[in-house]
């Protein structure tokens, strides 16, 4: 909302600056997201009409005019503008004048012709950041009106009000507030007076409108509205329509309660408040057409909708210079109603923004009455016969009459504000806060305005004590019991461990964002059918990703794209499925490029291929993980199942090259998909202990010529059924083929394993070791059907 | 004999100062102290002397041999000091180093780290939530009304079953408070969604840290004691508090903390996190839900405070654009 300091102080006594208004609200919960001075205030700054213009004689582009300025004598003025025609208001800087910038104006020769002032544009003054040519006045401003009765200086403040204070929707109700944290004396700018209506002659069809008020006006005159009611209108952002259209916003930012004025000669038969029916439409104020269905309100009449409730009138009805009779309405809707309306039709306003957040039926008539002054001195408009209607049973219209609003008890208890706070709050400063705000003392308790519908239950009222007490008043402490640690703490701890192992392996991570397009929810790495949302944003964002790895894979074609020659990206986060578990973590990683920097010691460098995937996963993972060949489809040219201590976690592989480079990635490009849940809903490994060997070691190497189909995993195998006792590990040392068949026949390739033999109670004799690699030697030929080369 | 070994001496030293290299000096060695050297060669002759000569030429001989020996190291010391300063000789240390290939945990991940460190050693523990969940967790439970704005599918990402992406981790007090009778302390770090365009500062997509303590005597001091400790502890003893009164449909009071700190950039009031007091409302909502009365509001209170890892990592590296986040971008994350 934007606020005027000068209307605030009309209403409260607070005559300090606007910096310690926005102190005070910041503090009481109202932000202030700005302080905006207005208007203009500058000596010998004057409204002046142009009687003639004529070309400068030494300077193409400047004239020379002829102004007057309401002092008599009619003074030349040189002028750079085009904007203006001879017998337009503009404003004059006279000879003396000081400008922002600290620019003065003095008499003075330009290109030879002497100039006595200066005619200005508005940025010249200050009234705008940017403008062109003068700034043109309205045509029966007076010659000689000092700029500051034309643009009367004020401060706007922005104030954000949170939504469970409606009631400091406007300038008494900010006021009110104001007088209640610094205690000065306050005055509304209205007092009611008891009413007498045709009770209930009005039809509300509708529980959603409990009030609805209208009062007829007679003589209405149209026009615009005095300076001061425009002049303050438009300084707080309204544009002046005309002097009824700006009463009934005038009552608006006063007091809170919107109003609609009906031009009564064009509405046909009495108004009611009934739902729209399916189909009905309505060309509104803004000359825009609204389509209605039957959870809008609306105003009608006997031809149909006039106004659509709450938001906006019907531009049919609206007030024009040739009305002469008004209705004015004055109503109360509930706030859900006039927000779904908003909503579904695009369409929010001042009196929409305001009902949605709740209007106090208490101030109806009251806001009601203020107009009919106020169209009185503007309008000469002679206020007629109130009539009232009332949907549901919520509203005693009588007591409203009367003046009679209800209240709501709200017990309190000293020892809660103590408990909830952590510092007791003497009575006589409960009692004065709260009686400042408008509550009064009852029993036990408190009786509370029905404007503060906010204001319910005790807490809520500790809540009101706190706020203006200010939480310096209670101080802080450092106190908490022990709790235990939870099954999220393990996970998260275990998470963070396999981070740091995944950094030691040089890899980054990545967190990107959980919804992704629906060509990141397909592919090898996709195991699950995915989830979507109903009402994405984009189409850049529609599914819940299944999987990690197709967002990391967009992530290497952008690296690469940027240069970045070693890529090693992982991501550790949630991934989502519609079978299963519906929300699991995963682990994704992707490498491609050089698997080092070269540098200037050596410049060789190597590629990363599926065996750096599968050296990073098991140093990540931990415990046992095993590979197994898995047929490859789809963008993988080579893939293999990842086991994590004998259970199926992932799948890693190595993409086609033509798959790599539609990601703009040359060469390798190797990427894994992990789940992650089995290793962390597991019990933390606790490591045991395993005897340092005592006696030495004995390697002993095996060089076999195998057919090239012949997996290495088949020979570990083979040789660990042996389960020959002494042998304690194998290592292959090298893989070697040869194309010209010299050194090993084409068609076959060379393994060499070192095998280590090892027995904890005693140093082996060569003879022992030579028999047990002797018998896997022949187990190996036998069994694999290979040579052993010696 | 003594006068041959007294010239061996002579001519020993003199061979051994002139070795130039290691070598040479280990040829020396063999060929005088090893087997079927020159002085070896003495000390066998030995045995051939009469019993008056043999302690004289033993004693000569052996203080020739300790000092061919002495030479000898002397000099091996020399040559080894001489060839491994050559090892070293032009060697231009200005050249760049060159390091084992190292990565990095991302720097919302860092910061995420340090809160939870911090946490910790205040005594919370962590808890966890999914991030699709029921409007009931998300709003319902939260005492927000139905016809709350918030609840829109223009700022609410919905999945056709009716249930959404969360909007806050708030969802995790309802989820904790479901399962666990108080004391309950946790905080709760994950991502929350809104339906918002991105920009440089916005994204639909956020990562927040949720607190919440609930026993009894919860004070709004201890609420303020706990995040006043918990952010110097993050930004440094100069950071000064400002508890400025808020809305929250699920805290009453509410309040919404702005910070001034160094590590904050200094000089201006920055909103940093949402706080205040657990409303009755709240307990009363999952009460029913538990079925049983396990949270007393006349028995129980409690906090509960919620703040954005992204802005804060931003500010406090200095990061321009929130999208840097979740490119994956290595140059980026190198930087960390």
């Amino acid at each position: 909302m934007k606020a005027s300091l000068n209307w605030l102080r009309e209403i409260v006594d607070f005559q300090e600056d606007a910096n310690a208004l926005a102190a005070l609200l910041t503090m009481a919960g109202v932000e202030v997201e700005g302080i905006h001075p207005t208007g203009a205030s500058f000596d010998k700054v004057v409204a002046a009409q142009i009687l003639s213009s004529e070309q400068h004689p030494n300077a193409d582009r400047l004239s020379v005019c002829k102004v007057d300025d309401g002092s008599g004598a009619p003074l030349q003025i040189v002028c750079g503008a085009k904007n203006y025609k001879v017998g337009d208001k503009v404003l004059l800087a006279q000879a003396g004048a000081v400008l922002p910038g600290d620019f003065k104006i003095k008499v003075g020769k330009l290109r030879g012709v002497e100039s006595e002032g200066m005619m200005c544009g508005a940025d010249e003054l200050g009234l705008a950041k940017e403008s062109e040519g003068l700034l043109l006045l309205d045509p029966a401003t007076v010659p000689g009106t000092p700029i500051s009765r034309l643009f009367p200086s004020d401060t706007v403040l922005d104030l954000e009000v949170t939504p469970n204070r409606p009631d400091l929707l406007s300038h008494e109700g900010m006021a009110r507030e104001v007088a209640a944290l610094t205690g000065r004396a306050w005055k509304p700018a209205s007092v009611f007076q008891t009413e007498t209506a045709t009770e209930n002659s009005l039809s509300v069809g509708a529980r959603e409108c409990p009030l609805y008020t209208v009062r007829q006006f007679t003589g209405v005159k149209v026009g615009p509205s005095p300076d001061w009611m425009k002049q303050r209108l438009e300084t707080i952002g309204l544009r002046s329509i005309n002097n009824v259209v700006d009463t009934t916003n005038w009552v608006l930012m006063e007091s809170g309660q919107p109003l609609h004025a009906f031009d009564a000669d064009k509405l046909q038969g009495p108004l009611r408040v009934r739902f729209a029916a399916e189909g009905e439409s309505l060309v509104a104020l803004d000359g825009k057409t609204y389509k209605l269905c039957s959870k809008d309100l609306v105003i009608a009449d006997d031809s149909g909708p006039v106004a659509i409730a709450g938001v906006m009138g019907g531009l049919s009805t609206a007030v024009t210079e040739s009305t002469e009779r008004v209705s004015l309405e004055s109503a109360v809707f509930e706030p859900g109603c006039i927000r779904r309306t908003s909503r579904s039709l695009g369409l929010s306003s001042d009196s929409s923004y305001r009902f949605e957040r709740g209007v106090d039926r208490a101030g109806v008539l009251r806001a009601s009455q203020r107009a009919a002054e106020l169209l009185g001195q503007v309008a000469g408009a002679t206020a007629g016969g109130l009539q009232t209607g009332v949907g549901g049973d919520g509203v005693d219209i009588g007591a409203l009459l009367m003046g009679l609003t209800p209240v709501r008890h709200v017990p309190l208890r000293a020892e809660r504000i103590t408990a909830l706070l952590g510092a007791s709050v003497p009575d006589a400063r409960v009692d004065q806060i709260l009686s400042a705000l408008g509550l009064s003392r009852s029993e036990d308790g408190w009786d509370v305005p029905s404007r503060r519908a906010d204001l319910t239950r005790e807490v809520d009222l500790i809540e009101e004590i706190a706020r203006v007490v200010g939480i310096a008043h209670f101080p802080a402490s450092n106190r908490g019991r022990f709790v235990g640690s939870s099954a999220a703490d393990q996970r998260y701890d275990r998470l963070m461990v396999l981070r740091q192992a995944a950094v030691a392996q040089g890899l980054f991570e990545g967190r990107s964002l959980t919804l992704v397009s629906e060509s990141m929810a397909e592919g090898p790495f996709v195991q699950t059918p995915v989830r979507r949302v109903k009402n994405p944003l984009n189409e850049d964002q529609v599914v819940l990703r299944p999987a990690l790895v197709p967002g990391l894979l967009q992530a290497a074609g952008r690296n690469a794209r940027a240069g970045v020659k070693g890529i090693r990206l992982f991501e550790v986060g949630r991934v989502f499925s519609a079978e299963g578990a519906e929300e699991r973590t995963h682990l994704g990683v992707v490498l491609a490029g050089p698997a080092w920097t070269p540098s200037w010691r050596s410049a060789s460098v190597q590629e990363v291929d599926l065996f750096d995937l599968k050296g990073v996963l098991s140093a990540v993972l931990g415990g046992r993980v095993e590979f197994q060949t898995q047929p490859a489809s789809g963008i993988l040219g080579l893939a293999v199942e990842v086991h994590l201590n004998g259970e199926r976690v992932g799948v890693a592989g190595v993409l086609r090259p033509s798959e790599a480079r539609t990601l703009d990635v040359p060469g390798n490009l190797m990427a894994a998909e992990i789940t992650l849940d089995g290793l962390l809903s597991g019990k933390p490994e606790q490591a045991v202990y395993t005897e340092l060997p005592r006696f030495p070691a004995v390697t002993r190497d095996m060089a076999l010529i195998a057919p090239c189909g012949l997996a290495h995993g088949r020979v570990v195998e083979v040789l660990e059924s042996a389960k020959e006792e002494l042998l304690q590990s194998v290592a292959l040392f090298d893989v070697f083929t040869d194309a010209t068949g010299e050194r090993v026949p084409v068609g076959s390739k060379s393994l060499g394993y070192s095998l280590t033999y090892r027995a904890s109670d005693r140093t082996l004799t060569a003879d022992e070791v030579n028999a047990a690699h002797g018998r896997l030697k022949q187990r190996v030929t036998a069994e694999l059907g290979v040579l052993a080369r010696e | 004999m003594e006068s041959q070994i007294q010239s061996l001496q002579t001519k020993a030293l003199e061979a051994i100062a002139s070795c130039i290299d290691e070598s040479q000096l280990e040829a020396q060695r063999v060929g005088l102290l090893g087997k079927g050297g020159e002085l070896t060669g003495f000390s066998d002759r030995m045995r051939e002397l009469s019993k008056e000569e043999k302690p004289r030429i033993g004693k000569v001989l052996n203080e020739v041999r300790a000092a061919v020996t002495a030479a000898l190291e002397t000099r091996k010391a020399a040559l080894t000091a001489e060839r491994e300063a050559k090892i070293f000789e032009g060697v231009d240390v200005t050249l760049p180093g060159v390091s084992f290939p190292a990565g990095a945990i991302h720097p919302i991940t860092q910061l995420l780290d340090r809160t939870v460190r911090i946490f910790r050693r205040m005594g919370f523990a962590l808890a966890d939530g999914p991030d699709i969940e029921t409007e009931w967790h998300c709003f319902d439970a939260l005492n927000t009304p139905a016809d709350h704005p918030a609840r829109n599918e223009a700022d609410t990402f919905y999945l056709p079953d009716g249930r959404l992406l969360r909007t806050h981790t708030s969802t995790i007090q309802i989820r904790t408070l479901e399962k666990m009778a108080p004391p309950v302390r946790i905080i709760a770090p994950g991502a929350a969604y809104r339906r918002d365009e991105v920009d440089a500062t916005h994204l639909a997509q956020f990562n927040q840290m949720e607190g919440l303590y609930v026993d009894e005597d919860v004070t709004l001091g201890d609420l303020r004691g706990t995040l006043e400790f918990f952010f110097r502890e993050l930004f440094g003893n100069d950071a000064e508090f400002r508890f400025r009164p808020h809305f929250f449909p699920f805290t009453e009071p509410s309040f919404e903390v702005d910070i001034k700190a160094s590590a904050l950039g200094g000089g201006r009031w920055l909103e940093i996190a949402g706080c205040g007091m657990v409303d009755p409302a709240v307990f009363e909502a999952v009460n029913a839900r538990r079925g049983d009365h396990a949270l007393d509001p006349e028995r129980h209170t409690g906090f509960a405070f919620g703040f954005g890892l992204d802005r804060l990592a931003m500010i406090m590296s200095g990061v321009p654009d929130i999208r840097h986040f979740t490119d994956s971008d290595q140059r980026f994350l190198s930087q960390f």
